[in-house]
Formats: C-alpha cells, structure tokens, sequence
C-alpha cells in the first residue's frame, strides 16, 4: 500500500445468507481523491461502503485502512480497531438519520463528547464553525423534525464532520430529498471536496459525479463494470454494461416501444 | 340515599387504610416488574443464546398463568416448600413476577422499534454499543413505552385487588369486611368500586394528556 | 407426589367446566361485541355515548369486583344468581367490554381507501361491512382476540369465591384436606398453561389462514 492510499480494498466479496450481494471489487482510494459510486439499485453500491466503516462485515477479500488491515470472514475486528475507524471515517445517510430526540447541536457534539471525550467548548465551538459554513447557526436549537430535509441533511454533514474524519462515505445523500433542496446539499458536499477531503460517495447525480469526482466506478450486477477517471468513464465507457448503463440513465426515454423495452429489462431492482 | 351515605362515612377510615395498602403494593410491584422487565428485554435481545432462551421461557410460562394461582404459588406453595413469605412480601413478588414478562415485552418491542438508520448512524460515529444504548435507543423507545407502561399499570392496580385471598389487608379486602359486618354488600363493593375508579381515570385520562403533550413538543 | 396424583381426575373435570365456560362466554360476548362495537361507531349519539361509557366502567373496574358486585352485592335488593349463572353473566358483561374495543379498532384499522373503492363500486354499507371491512379487519383482530379468550380464562380462577366448583375450588379443597399447597397449587398452574397453550394454537392457526392473501 503506497503512502497516500487511504483506503484500499481487494477483491472484497459480500453475501447476505446465500443471496450475493457483491463480489470481488477491488478499489484504492488516494488522500483527497473523490470516488463516486453509481450504477442501477440493488448492485450492492450502498452495502459496499457500509462495509468500510464496518457497518456490515463482508465475506471475502480484504481491505486496508488507515492503518488497520480487516480480512474477510467470521473473525470480526477487535472494539478497538472498531472504534479507531469509525472515528476516523466519517458517514452521511440516504435518510439522514439525525437523532430526534437531541437538538442539532446536541446531535453535533454527542459523539464529540462521548466517544472522542473532547472538552464542551471545543466541541460547541467546532458545531457552530460547521454549522456557520452550511448556513444554519441559527437553527443550533431546534429538533431534527422542524428542519426541512435539506437542512436535516446538512446537519447530518456537520454531525460526521465534527468527529474531524479523515475520509468521508455518503450513501445517496440526495435522493431522498426534493429537487429544489439538493443542490443546497451537493454544494456543501463540493465544498468539503475542495478542502482536499478524501471521499467515497454512492450517488445518482451524474453530472455531480461528473464535476466533483475524480475517479468514477460503475457497479452493476453485483460487481465492478468499469472505473477509471470521471470524464473518461461517462463520456466513453468502454465495457458493454457500463455502456448500457449510462443510455439508459443520460437520455431520456422517447417512445413507447423504448419504455416498453426499457421496463422488460429492468428487473435488476 | 341516605343510608348509602352514612354506611360510606362510617368505614372510610378503613378504606383510606386499604387505599394505602393497595397503593404501596402497586407501588412496589412496579419496581420490581420495571428493573426485572428491563433485564428481561435485555436478556431477550441478547447475542447470547443461553440468556434468551432462559427469559424466553420465563416470560413464556409465567405470563400464561392466572394472577391468582401465581399469588397461591408464592404465598401457599412457597410456605410449604420451607420459603414462609408474608402476605405482602408475597403479593409483591407474585405481581412483580408476573408484571415484569409484560413489562419486558413493552421494552424489548420499543427497543427493537427503534429504526436500524439510529444505531447505524450512532456507530459510524465510533459509539461503543453501551453507549448507543444509552444515549440513542433508549431515549427514543420511551416515548413508545409509556401508552402501554401506562395501560399495564392501570391492570396492576386492579389487579392488586386479589390479594385479600392471601390475607394482605388492600382496599378489596376492607370492603369485603365491611360487608360482611353490616351486611350491605352492594353499598359497600360500590365504595370500592368508585375508588378503583378514580385511579382508573387519572391513569388513563390524566397521563395520557401528558403523554401527548410530551409528544407534541418534541414534534 | 402421591397426593396430587388422586386429584388429576378432579382436575381435569374442574378444567373441562373452566374450558366450556371460556367457551360459551366468549361465542357470546363476540356476538354482542361485535354489535356494540357497530353500535358504537356508527349508532346514533346517544347509543355511542352509553356504548362507551359501559366500555370505560368495565376496563376501568377489577374483574373480581364486577364478580361480587353482581353475586353478592346483588343479593343486597334481592337478586340471587346459582353461581353458574352469575360466572357466566359476568364473563359475558366483562368480555363485551373488552371485545368491543378489538372490534373497533380493528374496523378502524383498515383503510379508509377500502370504503371509498366500495362505495364507488356502488356497493351498500351493508354489503362493504361485511365483504371488505370485515374480513380485512379480522386479520388486525385475531391476535388480540386470541389474548382476550386468554384473559376469559384466566378470570375462571375467580369462580372459586362465589362457590363455582372448577379447578380452583378441587385445589382449595385439596389443600384443605391435605396440606399440599405444593403440587396441588402448581398443578393448577399447569392445567391453566396447557389450556393457555391450547388457545394459543388454535389462534396462530387461525391466524395464518386469515392472513393466507396477505
């Protein structure tokens, strides 16, 4: 593993009881690189990188971050080893997942406090400099359910943040939110790739993918299609299933024979 | 009307003693149904097969039996096996007994309520898993324990009312005696009845306003 | 031991009589429940406020204090029940008040879509009470319909007091005679658990097949 690799998986394989849910991807993530995952539902984007901060144990392969070296297996990783990467990697949902019986602020510093044992005043100190980038000092306060999704998931930015991340995983953090809010999400997302933050993010915002990401990968049929740099890989894919992929995502549906066509194949969902 | 009355009047005395008697018993019994209940739920939900088995089978067996022959099983049965509890001793540990495999029920329900995004989002953050328990589960299931906490408790008062059959003096066995000495048996149980009443709204009345505002705010 | 062994006889008639009167109780306040319950969602005002106020006394009073009211504070203006009347009276008047709510509830539960596609199918009230409320609503309403002949059960062990010769009684005598509150007690227990298992069965089974389109 070369010095500036943060993240590197290999030959990473997951099984949920006999159903596969993705085998076999490989992927090294240099510091400040963003990864973009996109691909059809169900080809095991989201399970993928729940499997880096160990959400879900994987079956097979092995994957080396920040440090720790994690195979595949029944053996799980030690509380320690748990602890140090979950600290370290930072999480932001498709659902947000704010805790609604805190504040905003309090769902900020909860961790801070609890798990890193940072002193209140650093830790509310840190919670209103990110709250102040994302444009909601002034909703420090409020519970979870006021705030529009938007806002939610902002919060939710600035919640993983806090815990001063060294790579950052976003599981479709748009798709559950109304068209006018995501754009107020991507730019805080876009912002934060700027700053040089190492990210690895499932998303279906392709022309998002296309400006922030550096590398794209295109899973599909619970596997790795085809990766490499952003542009290359939208504008001129070169596997058949990538290929595949992208029509059908980039133009629009014209007639009725191409709806019908398109719905006789979608069943991977 | 007038002799309902005076029949009240005269044995009010004894009554308040048996509202205090039955109010200190549901008392006790719902701690010990509350902290056995909880370590239930836990064992319930437990990686341990061995605990979860064994609450399993406890919750199983003891809330299929009737009150009153678990009452007789802690009163009677007990005494005879060597184990002399006294009336109040074993009317505690016989509705706490049975309370706490209702109890634990209502926990290990709102426990498990609780959506899988919560404990996901709390350990990407590094929380050990007592901590999630603490902090983010817990939290959360009150609000979903208290309706059915509440309604248990409204059960558990009424249910007190057999413990006159192990010889513990409550609010039914004041009535009883007080039936029995001037024979106005109708006059007497409906004096206990508006009592048992009186708790049954402010149970189920009065909390559940509460309930709703505490819901309310934190909309 | 021993001693127990002369009075598995006396218990399981004890039982059978405890079971039938589950039974016929429970047939019974299904019946009126489910009119009460209709009454009381769609009776006239009067009809509903009685409904639930008969609702609210019976959740709200302990079983064993409907039980001596009706057997012997009844007595006092001079109305005597046998104890066979008066259990079943009171299992039945005490089980409409709980079945009621089951009804209702699982009325309300199914969907309001369910009524407006009927209605705009052009079907009677009648007809969509009871070809799509009623079935739908029965699978909500097995399950706590299966504790509630659990409960109607359990409240036999009562009967003992006003004199109704079941289980309990055979116990109490036992021990009387005997001295053995032990296995006479506990084999009770078991009686009431293999009667409880029982219930429990026959509601999961039916369970399943209500829910067979789900």
């Amino acid at each position: 593993m070369s010095n500036d690799v943060v993240v590197s998986a290999q030959g990473l394989t997951k099984r949920f009881g006999s159903q596969l849910v993705f085998e076999d991807v490989s992927l090294d993530v240099h510091k400040s690189e963003v990864v973009a995952i996109i691909g059809p539902s169900g080809a095991g984007k989201s399970t993928f990188i729940r499997c880096i901060n160990h959400l879900h144990p994987f079956d097979g392969g092995t994957l080396e971050l920040l440090g720790h070296t994690l195979h595949g297996g029944l053996k799980s990783p030690s509380r320690a080893v748990l602890r140090d990467i979950r600290t370290r990697v930072g999480m932001v949902f498709q659902t947000f997942n704010l805790f609604p019986h805190l504040t905003v602020m309090e769902n900020i510093i909860l961790a801070p406090l609890d798990v890193k044992k940072v002193p209140r005043e650093k830790a509310v100190a840190l919670a209103r400099e990110l709250l102040d980038l994302v444009g909601l000092e002034h909703k420090k306060d409020m519970y979870p359910k006021r705030l529009s999704g938007g806002e939610q998931q902002r919060v939710a930015l600035c919640r993983a943040l806090a815990m001063e991340p060294e790579v950052m995983l976003f599981d479709e953090p748009t798709s559950m939110l109304d068209p006018e809010l995501v754009g107020e999400v991507l730019s805080a997302i876009q912002r934060l790739a700027k700053q040089g933050m190492t990210m690895i993010l499932v998303t279906h915002e392709m022309t998002f993918a296309k400006e922030v990401a550096d590398t794209v990968v295109i899973m599909a049929d619970h596997r790795v299609a085809e990766m490499g740099p952003a542009r290359q890989v939208l504008e001129s894919p070169q596997t058949e299933r990538a290929q595949q992929f992208l029509r059908r995502v980039l133009e629009p549906v014209e007639t009725m024979e191409e709806l019908s066509a398109a719905a006789g194949q979608g069943g991977e969902d | 009307m007038h002799t309902l009355w005076s029949a009240w009047v005269q044995y009010l005395p004894d009554y308040w003693q048996g509202v205090r008697v039955t109010l200190e018993l549901t008392g006790a019994s719902l701690l010990v149904a509350i902290v056995l209940g909880f370590l239930l739920a836990l064992a319930r939900l437990s990686t341990l097969r061995v605990l979860d088995f064994m609450a399993t089978a406890y919750v199983e067996i003891v809330r299929a039996i009737p009150v009153l022959i678990i009452l007789f099983i802690c009163y009677y049965s007990l005494a005879q096996a060597g184990l002399k509890l006294s009336g109040p001793v074993a009317a505690v540990v016989g509705l706490g007994g049975f309370y706490a495999t209702l109890y634990g029920e209502i926990f290990r329900g709102a426990i498990m309520g609780v959506d899988r995004g919560q404990k996901e989002a709390a350990a990407a953050l590094g929380m050990p898993e007592g901590l999630v328990m603490r902090k983010i589960v817990l939290p959360q299931a009150f609000f979903a324990i208290l309706p059915p906490a509440t309604n248990q408790l409204s059960n558990l008062i009424k249910d007190t009312s057999l413990v006159f059959t192990i010889a513990v003096a409550d609010l039914m066995f004041q009535a009883n005696a007080a039936s029995a000495n001037n024979f106005l048996p109708l006059d007497m149980l409906l004096l206990a009845g508006v009592i048992y009443f009186l708790f049954y709204l402010i149970l189920s009345k009065l909390l559940a306003r509460w309930e709703l505002n505490v819901q309310r705010r934190r909309g | 031991m021993g001693v127990a062994m002369h009075y598995v006889g006396v218990y399981a008639a004890g039982a059978l009589k405890d079971f039938g009167l589950t039974v016929v109780s429970t047939v019974l306040s299904m019946i009126l429940g489910v009119l009460a319950a209709v009454g009381r969602l769609y009776g006239p005002r009067l009809i509903r406020l009685l409904i639930s106020w008969y609702v609210e006394l019976i959740r709200g009073l302990p079983a064993i204090l409907q039980l001596f009211i009706l057997y012997f504070g009844l007595n006092q203006v001079g109305i005597t029940f046998s104890p066979l009347a008066a259990a079943l009276i009171w299992l039945v008047l005490y089980g409409v008040g709980y079945a009621v709510e089951i009804f209702r509830s699982g009325i309300m539960a199914v969907a309001q879509g369910q009524r407006e596609a009927a209605a705009a199918l052009g079907l009677s009230s009648g007809t969509t009470m009871r070809k799509i409320i009623f079935p739908q609503a029965l699978v909500a309403m097995l399950p706590p319909l299966t504790s509630f002949v659990v409960l109607q059960l359990k409240n036999t062990t009562m009967l003992y007091l006003i004199g109704y010769a079941d289980i309990m009684y055979e116990a109490r005598l036992g021990v009387d005679a005997t001295n053995q509150a032990g296995p006479l007690y506990v084999m009770a227990a078991i009686a009431y658990l293999i009667m409880s298992f029982i219930i429990g069965r026959i509601g999961m089974r039916m369970e399943r097949r209500a829910a067979a389109y789900r």
